[in-house]
């Protein structure tokens, strides 16, 4: 398939998801807003986990600070959405450039846990914060509008898609992957590494941080629990993973079907979701650790033999 | 001055357990390079090791501590074997998803087998105390604390002076160094994890004497037991013993002097801030 | 491209798979079956269980000269806020339940109710107390737990009435909505009683470590100790307590207390914790489906195999609540349910079930005690109902 076609069949997908408010059910629709979102903040984070390699889990400060800025400008202020939303999204590029200088200069698991801290800290010092409520969060004004909130969720995730279509060609892509395969190679390359891993982390801060406007205006009730959630942090790598780190529709794919098994867990077999949820992660990264994208391309040559040459090839 | 006292007391005594929950992740860590995010929820299980030992069998605590340690490192040990070992030369992050898909794993197992209900390690003696220098120090804190020098006192000597602890040790630094010691990097790894866990396990035994069980207690206690770990450093287990008093104090006097709610910013503040402040010395030992 | 016929195949076939003809009435709830919040969740949803059932026992519900058996669709939310509000909203829209009852916790209920209200479909929920979701002018939201920031109103009373009368008292809160709105009403009735506040403390939810606090306390040294905070909080502050040799005069906490939970784990030291309760197990109460309260908690420890507490009560009357208005709007119709469920008052093992004006029920809470490893009922707006064991020994005179 060259790119022409496959652009257009992007494009036709994305109209007719545009179009299913008109006929879907408002579960169908509900469901679509938060798979749509989770895809935008999993593209959040395979710009900087996927294409430039750091395992961040401070994406959902992102979330939450997107999330705090819409309701802050909106039950605080008395500013209108749009506002709020931008408010949010300058709070996270302020956090991504303040704390990204210093957290982005380790590496490895200490860039992980640094970013991990960050969350909690986040958590903590909102729930002290006048202003956003405390710990006992903020009610927004109940808007009654599935439909809006999910083009607009549809737009963030097509304009995050872009992006990340214009990195995956540019040269600053080109620098964030040479950051990821070596960085020290690429810093004697002459390409400016922190300021190309600090770009990064803003990009996906903007994107988080709208996603999460979205959803605080959606869901008309934040507290700092919810709003820095960590295991939407975890959600966001489990499906950049599962789809295909550092590929431009992959985590999009890994969004849809991830959620997908998901929402029909925690309805069909309730109590026992996690549960499944959680063996489904260990699968999935023990026989498929690159991701569907790699499963679809090499499964027709090697068929079942691709998950057993897959524990072959990771095990000690 | 008397507070300030029992307030140091207090902190320190918390300190001796931190240490102890934070030994096995830092070892883990250090030596395989695996965070593993499904340690509070060995914690979690090693607690009820303990409660089920003391309730079904009245067992001491102190008794049952070297049965739940057993119970976890076999937990630890398989786990590794059969399902960490799998992804080993995996991508990093992918050792941080399936640990955190052993986490869920486990607390929602705990939930079915062992229900939601708040349990504790209650032995008659559990909240008896006695005075020292005008403070006021609970016995069973005291012991915990001592139990966990003790164990981190006899780790440290373990990796020291037996030939699994150098090689343990020699793993850390190099895979193939390790051969030298004439023991199998894989039996290597899932001895450590193995380990990793019983430390855990005891430190959760001791937790249930001084605080209260359910399934999903571990998430606070791996995320406390990285701040120490980190802060402690990796390199020794008596870095964790330091790093773990250090937190404890410092979290005593946040909730005095700045308030409850502020002990969070504090301890995961000094976190990032260590990790940031000394990025050299810490990245040396991961590189 | 698959992707995307698949998406539209899925719509397709729920959207096909609703209208049915109605014979049952179904009523939707999201609770926490598991998560940090399962175990009082599990109050909620075998407490609904049990009302249906025994509901369906006497012959269903009677609306508009048609019978119709009560159905019940419960989801569990993992104690996930947010998942559970997609939970209400697919309760409604998919599996077209008629009404909704009600997830534990006040911040679950402060998120859940914005699907009732934009859907206007009534709610009913025994599981919120704060302030907060009442305040807010919405019209399909109603509570069957008594207004949170008078939860220690009768405490307050009753310490007036002790010998010596505690004089100075120190206030712990946690800071979730429910909490912070306990602690906002009682300062005030501490004012009013003339009290003197030495303490007055804001935690995280979820504090396991209390060491600082009770080491503070010991050097203020009040005459009794207020907790507002979550039963894990009250059963880690008595250990420690205990473990730091902290007796007031009384102390006395807002949840906890009345459970069964808290009497096994502590043993004899939960003896002498003051606790509140808007639900007594008496034989006097008179319900129309269970008899009394004390049938109700009987049959249900029979059929759970734990023992019941205000939750459950509250659960129960939520759904009994709904059959009432039901039955006297003579219709389903969502809007009129409503009006009729704004309306009711009647007798339940609960207690009078009525709603003010802003959908909150008002039941007095009684103050319980727990005295050799029972809970007593020591006093409530009728005056004392049993002795108080007051002051509270030091903790090696016991």
């Amino acid at each position: 398939m060259n790119l022409r076609a496959k652009f257009l069949l992007t494009a036709i997908a994305v109209l007719l998801l545009g179009a299913l408010p008109w006929f879907a059910s408002p579960t169908v629709i509900q469901f679509g807003i938060a798979t749509l979102l989770l895809a935008t903040l999993a593209q959040g984070w395979n710009i900087i986990g996927g294409y430039t390699g750091y395992a961040s889990f401070g994406n959902s400060v992102f979330f939450g600070l997107g999330s705090y800025g819409t309701a802050i400008a909106m039950v605080q202020w008395q500013l209108p959405f749009g506002v709020g939303l931008a408010f949010g999204a300058l709070l996270s590029v302020l956090f991504a450039l303040v704390m990204g200088l210093p957290v982005l200069r380790l590496r490895g698991h200490y860039f992980a846990i640094a970013t991990l801290a960050l969350s909690q800290v986040m958590t903590a010092i909102v729930s002290n914060l006048e202003i956003a409520g405390r710990n006992t969060g903020l009610v927004l004004p109940l808007l009654n509008g599935d439909a809006l909130f999910y083009e607009l969720s549809l737009a963030t995730l097509v304009l995050a898609t872009l992006t990340i279509f214009w990195i995956s060609r540019s040269r600053f892509g080109f620098g964030l992957i040479a950051i990821r395969e070596n960085e020290d190679a690429a810093a004697s390359m002459g390409i400016n590494t922190t300021l190309y891993k600090v770009l990064a982390f803003a990009l996906a801060g903007v994107f988080s941080a709208l996603a999460g406007g979205i959803h605080a205006y959606w869901i008309t009730f934040i507290d700092p629990v919810s709003a820095f959630d960590l295991s939407l942090n975890v959600k966001m790598i489990i499906m950049t993973v599962f789809g295909g780190p550092g590929s431009v529709l992959g985590p999009v794919i890994g969004a849809f079907v991830l959620s997908g098994i998901s929402e029909t867990l925690s309805t069909e077999v309730s109590t026992v979701a996690s549960l499944f949820f959680g063996i489904v992660i260990v699968t999935a990264v023990v026989f498929m650790p690159r991701g569907l994208a790699d499963l679809i391309r090499r499964f027709r040559d090697t068929g079942w033999r691709y998950f057993n040459e897959n524990v072959k090839q990771h095990r000690l | 001055m008397q507070l300030l006292a029992q307030i140091l007391a207090n902190g320190v005594l918390l300190g001796g357990l931190y240490a102890l929950m934070a030994l096995g992740l830092a070892l883990v860590w250090g030596v395989l390079n695996i965070v593993n995010l499904a340690h509070g929820a060995f914690i979690m299980l090693g607690a009820y090791v303990g409660y089920y030992l003391f309730t079904l069998f009245d067992m001491d605590p102190f008794v049952a501590l070297p049965i739940s340690m057993a119970a976890l490192f076999c937990v630890g040990y398989l786990l590794q074997g059969g399902v960490l070992n799998l992804i080993a030369r995996s991508a990093m992050f992918n050792t941080l998803l399936i640990t955190f898909g052993i986490d869920v794993v486990l607390t929602q197992l705990a939930q079915i087998l062992f229900s939601a209900d708040y349990r504790t390690i209650n032995p008659s003696y559990a909240g008896s105390n006695f005075m020292a220098f005008g403070v006021t120090l609970p016995w069973v804190r005291v012991l915990a604390f001592v139990v966990a020098l003790l164990l981190t006192f006899s780790m440290w000597l373990f990796l020291l002076h037996t030939r699994l602890g150098r090689g343990i040790r020699a793993t850390a630094q190099n895979l193939g160094a390790a051969r030298l010691y004439g023991v199998a990097p894989k039996s290597i790894y899932a001895m450590t994890f193995g380990i990793g866990a019983a430390l855990a396990g005891g430190a959760g035994d001791l937790y249930g004497v001084v605080s209260q069980i359910n399934p999903y207690i571990g998430a606070t206690l791996t995320a406390k037991s990285f701040a120490i770990a980190i802060i402690g450093g990796l390199e020794s287990p008596l870095g964790v013993v330091v790093g773990g008093i250090f937190l404890g104090i410092v979290e005593s006097l946040t909730a005095l002097y700045i308030g409850p709610t502020f002990v969070d910013v504090a301890s995961f503040g000094i976190l990032v801030l260590v990790l940031v402040v000394r990025p050299n010395g810490l990245l040396g030992s991961t590189s | 491209m698959k992707r995307a016929l698949g998406f539209m195949a899925f719509t397709l076939a729920t959207s096909m798979s609703s209208a049915f003809a109605q014979e049952t009435i179904t009523l939707g709830a999201s609770v926490q079956e598991t998560g940090a919040l399962a175990n009082t969740g599990r109050y909620y949803r075998d407490s609904y269980k049990f009302a249906v059932e025994k509901i369906n026992e006497r012959g269903g519900v009677k609306v508009g000269g048609k019978t119709y058996t009560l159905a019940l669709k419960i989801l569990d939310n993992q104690s996930d806020s947010n998942l559970s509000v997609r939970q209400y909203v697919q309760l409604l829209t998919q599996d077209k339940v008629n009404f909704l009852l009600g997830p534990f916790a006040s911040d679950f209920a402060l998120a859940d109710s914005s699907v009732a209200e934009k859907y206007q479909v009534p709610m009913i929920q025994g599981g919120g107390a704060s302030d907060q979701i009442f305040n807010r002018g919405y019209k399909y939201i109603f509570g069957t737990l008594p207004v949170a920031s008078k939860y220690f109103e009768s405490t307050i009373a009753m310490m007036g009435k002790l010998n010596p009368a505690p004089k100075t008292v120190a206030l712990l809160y946690a800071d979730d909505a429910f909490d912070v709105s306990v602690a906002n009403g009682t300062r005030e009735l501490l004012q009013n009683a003339g009290i003197k506040l030495t303490l007055d403390q804001r935690y995280s939810s979820n504090t396991s470590d209390f060491s600082t606090l009770i080491s503070q306390l010991k050097s203020s040294n009040p005459d009794a100790i207020l907790v507002s905070g979550h039963e894990t909080e009250a059963l880690n502050f008595v250990r420690q307590a205990k473990s730091l040799n902290l007796a007031p005069k009384m102390y006395s906490f807002t949840v906890g207390v009345p459970t069964a939970d808290f009497r096994k784990a502590l043993g004899k030291d939960s003896n002498y914790a003051f606790g509140m309760t808007p639900w007594v197990i008496s034989p006097t109460s008179k319900d129309l489906y269970f008899g009394n309260a004390a049938d109700f908690a009987k049959a249900y420890v029979a059929r759970f195999g734990y023992d019941p507490d205000y939750h459950s009560a509250s659960a129960v009357a939520d759904v009994e609540a709904f059959v009432k208005a039901m039955e006297a709007a003579g219709s389903l119709d969502p809007k009129k349910v409503r009006d009729a469920i704004s309306q009711v008052n009647f007798p339940s093992l609960y207690g009078t079930v009525a709603f003010n004006a802003t959908g909150q029920i008002s039941l007095p809470q009684t103050v319980i005690q727990v005295q050799n490893d029972q809970v007593k009922a020591i006093y409530s707006q009728n005056g004392m109902l049993a002795t108080p064991q007051y002051p509270m020994p030091p903790w090696d005179k016991r």
